[in-house]
């Protein structure tokens, strides 16, 4: 079997045949990512109420169902909300500390069954219990990292306290987020992308980062649309008012 | 098991497809709607121009120190405590992902759509290692049930009805399922849910790997893409070496025109990142993860004529817009990759010997190169190919006989003039309707299946110098 040494040389070899042929260049980068980022957060902060708009408009288009909130104390109601028409009766959401609120005892109240990741949970035990839950959950409650407008998409960090199945097990993935998510075009994202990158470790406690653009589709069938093939049939997106 | 040379012709494969009513339907719908879709979405996107410029260009860069790039790729992955393995062939890629099943006690394994796997024939050297594969992209699960081949890069079982799957699922999986896709999707969604769950590996393709940062991307619509490797304990990504990108910056270019280029969306439902094994802190993911770097013909072609195939990002668009693949669809072309750039890519993967039918099955009308995401220049690499297969005696003696002949008359005004008199003449018993039918010899056989205009009773020469 080829080594990586050998592997690499016959590439070598090939690569040097065209020596100055294709005068291409990559795209452009940052040269300083973290400057970047704030100068596009910086402008978002005056920019966001059309991004929002934008992000809503797109966001529906491939069906998703979007509610707007005063501030963090009024999420709970409206997942209990969501949760009673869609006769979901149990919840796995993110780590509370992460989402910053607590929608548990107002679901309780609802008779629902909500399971809660915690960071700093990572033994077997947990894992397994952990598995089970999200496997039998209807409807999962996470935060969105980054929310870009121009194609409606929902971008979440997998890590401590932020299980990746939370938002592709469940029926229903209810995803909430505030005005500093809120980014313009891809390019920014890739921006965004480049910075987190600069020290990963620091700046992602996980191996995954997801990029949602809608509930799960399928068109493999006689090309008729059809959602909820593997992940989530639904995808709600709650926005948070208050900074 | 790896498929080598097809022992039907493509004539036969063809004439199949076009007695197929079903298909030919099937195909006229889906390809027109696939078209229609990237079209709109390019139009309410006046920058995907000068994307589809950059794409290429970030492309043709890579390729130009691929050696540095893959480098950087591997160390990064590494780093993250995943694992990278070479693969110079088809063989060496099965051998590794069998021995890391052997080695692991695997017993079923989940795949998310990936050509790169059909490419290396690994479900077959699964089923004889006994580990169970199961596709799980719903449109390869479907060709998987009923033991056939994908027939579109992007919509693997368009060929099939849906009371065909109706039949198939009832028959395989147990029940009585009505010919309704909702219910079929809802099936499906049953069956591969448990798979998930109970896998001990998940198998990928690679859309793009992103070498500064060791990430691994992956674009799907249904989700399946991120089951596989977020719930099986191992997680093993196969990607031929051109899917390699420099950074993030260059990846968000590709995003922005990959999905519109496929099925006219924005973005695809999902894509998915993925850096390595779960990290500490992490309740989920693999606890191991492997990348397997795929040449199987690919390096030789770097400097070569079909280096351009090697941008190739498996959209499909130019399989919608081909007049050839619209009438006669993936299956007739007999190899993994079907359509214009597939014909190149089977070139590149299996040699040239094996597309000495294919390399004819264009018009070479350039709709490919059009809607290609990176402007590949399909037309002009089956030119040259159909040169090479030429030069190296490859193509049949008749047709190089016939065309060397063509040449010659071409390039002598005296002999063209004098064809065109004699052919006149000649064709006198064979015209009707307008058209020359049932030529005798070989040229029976390009007008059976093809209309060929009569030289006409005036020549354009001859009118040239009357008008003068």
């Amino acid at each position: 079997m080829a080594g990586r040494a050998e592997f690499l040389e016959r590439i070598r070899r090939e690569v040097a045949k065209t020596p100055g042929l294709f005068g291409a260049s990559t795209a452009p980068r940052p040269p300083r990512p973290a400057a970047a980022a704030e100068a596009i957060r910086r402008e978002l902060a005056e920019r966001w109420p059309q991004a929002l708009d934008r992000f809503r408009q797109e966001f529906e288009r491939v069906a998703g169902v979007f509610h707007r909130v005063p501030d963090l104390a009024a999420v709970p109601d409206t997942i209990a909300a969501i949760a009673r028409e869609r006769g979901a009766r149990r919840l796995v959401t993110w780590d509370p500390a992460i989402l910053g609120f607590d929608a548990g005892a107002r679901l309780a109240a609802d008779g629902c069954a909500v399971v809660a990741a915690r960071a700093g949970q990572e033994d077997e035990a947990s894992r397994l219990r952990h598995r089970a839950d999200a496997a039998a959950a209807q409807l999962g409650v996470t935060g969105a990292d980054l929310v870009l407008a121009e194609t409606g998409t929902l971008i979440l960090l997998s890590g401590a306290g932020r299980p990746r199945s939370t938002s592709l097990l469940p029926d229903v993935h209810v995803a909430v987020f505030g005005r500093d998510r809120l980014l313009e075009s891809l390019e920014q994202v890739g921006v965004m992308l480049e910075d987190l990158h600069v020290d990963p470790d620091a700046a992602m406690s996980g191996a995954m980062i997801n990029f949602i653009t809608g509930p799960s589709r399928t068109a493999d069938i006689e090309l008729t649309l059809t959602r909820g093939v593997h992940g989530p049939k639904e995808v709600h997106a709650v926005f948070v008012e208050a900074p | 098991m790896s498929e080598g040379l097809l022992r039907t012709t493509l004539p036969d494969r063809a004439g199949a497809a076009l007695r197929d009513t079903f298909l030919q339907q099937a195909l006229t719908i889906a390809t027109t709607k696939f078209i229609d879709l990237r079209r709109e979405s390019f139009e309410g996107f006046p920058q995907g121009e000068a994307l589809r410029d950059r794409a290429r260009a970030i492309k043709e860069a890579t390729l130009q120190h691929l050696d540095v790039h893959l480098e950087r790729l591997a160390d990064n992955v590494e780093r993250l405590g995943g694992t990278v393995h070479w693969a110079a062939t088809a063989e060496e890629a099965r051998e590794i992902v069998l021995r890391l099943a052997r080695d692991r006690g695997v017993r079923m394994a989940v795949k998310s759509k990936s050509m790169a796997t059909e490419e290396i024939d690994l479900n077959e050297a699964l089923e004889h290692a006994g580990v169970t594969p199961v596709e799980t992209d719903l449109g390869e699960y479907i060709i998987q049930l009923a033991h056939e081949k994908p027939s579109h890069i992007i919509a693997p079982a368009i060929h099939k009805t849906k009371g065909q799957v109706a039949e198939l699922f009832s028959r395989e999986l147990g029940g009585r399922f009505e010919a309704d896709p909702e219910v079929l999707t809802a099936v499906a969604r049953r069956a591969l849910r448990q798979k998930f769950l109970e896998a001990d590996m998940g198998i990928t393709g690679a859309n793009f790997a992103v070498a500064d940062t060791g990430t691994v991307v992956l674009v799907t619509n249904e989700g399946n893409g991120r089951m596989v490797t977020s719930l099986p304990r191992i997680h093993v990504a196969l990607m031929g070496i051109e899917k390699v990108i420099p950074s993030m910056s260059d990846l968000v270019v590709f995003l922005a025109i990959l999905a519109r280029s496929a099925t006219g969306q924005k973005l695809s439902s999902y894509t998915t990142l993925v850096r390595g094994p779960r990290r500490a802190g992490e309740l989920e993911g693999p606890e191991e993860f492997h990348l397997i770097l795929l040449d199987n013909g690919r390096a030789r072609q770097i400097a070569s004529t079909l280096r351009e195939a090697l941008y190739c990002l498996r959209c499909g668009a130019c399989l919608n817009v081909c007049p050839v693949y619209r009438q006669i669809g993936g299956h007739a072309y007999g190899y993994t990759y079907p359509g214009p750039i597939g014909i190149l890519l089977t070139a590149m993967l299996k040699g040239n010997e094996s597309v000495r039918e294919l390399a004819h099955a264009s018009s070479l009308c350039g709709a490919c190169k059009d809607v290609c995401p990176v402007r590949i220049d399909i037309p002009r690499m089956l030119v040259e190919l159909r040169e090479h297969l030429d030069r190296e005696k490859i193509a049949p003696w008749s047709e190089r006989v016939v065309f060397h002949a063509f040449r010659r008359l071409l390039l002598s005004p005296a002999a063209f003039r004098l064809s065109a008199r004699a052919g006149r003449w000649l064709q006198r018993p064979f015209v009707r309707a307008g058209r020359l039918r049932g030529l005798p010899l070989l040229l029976g056989r390009w007008t059976r299946t093809r209309d060929l205009p009569p030289v006409a009773a005036r020549t354009f020469r001859e009118l040239w110098k009357e008008l003068r």
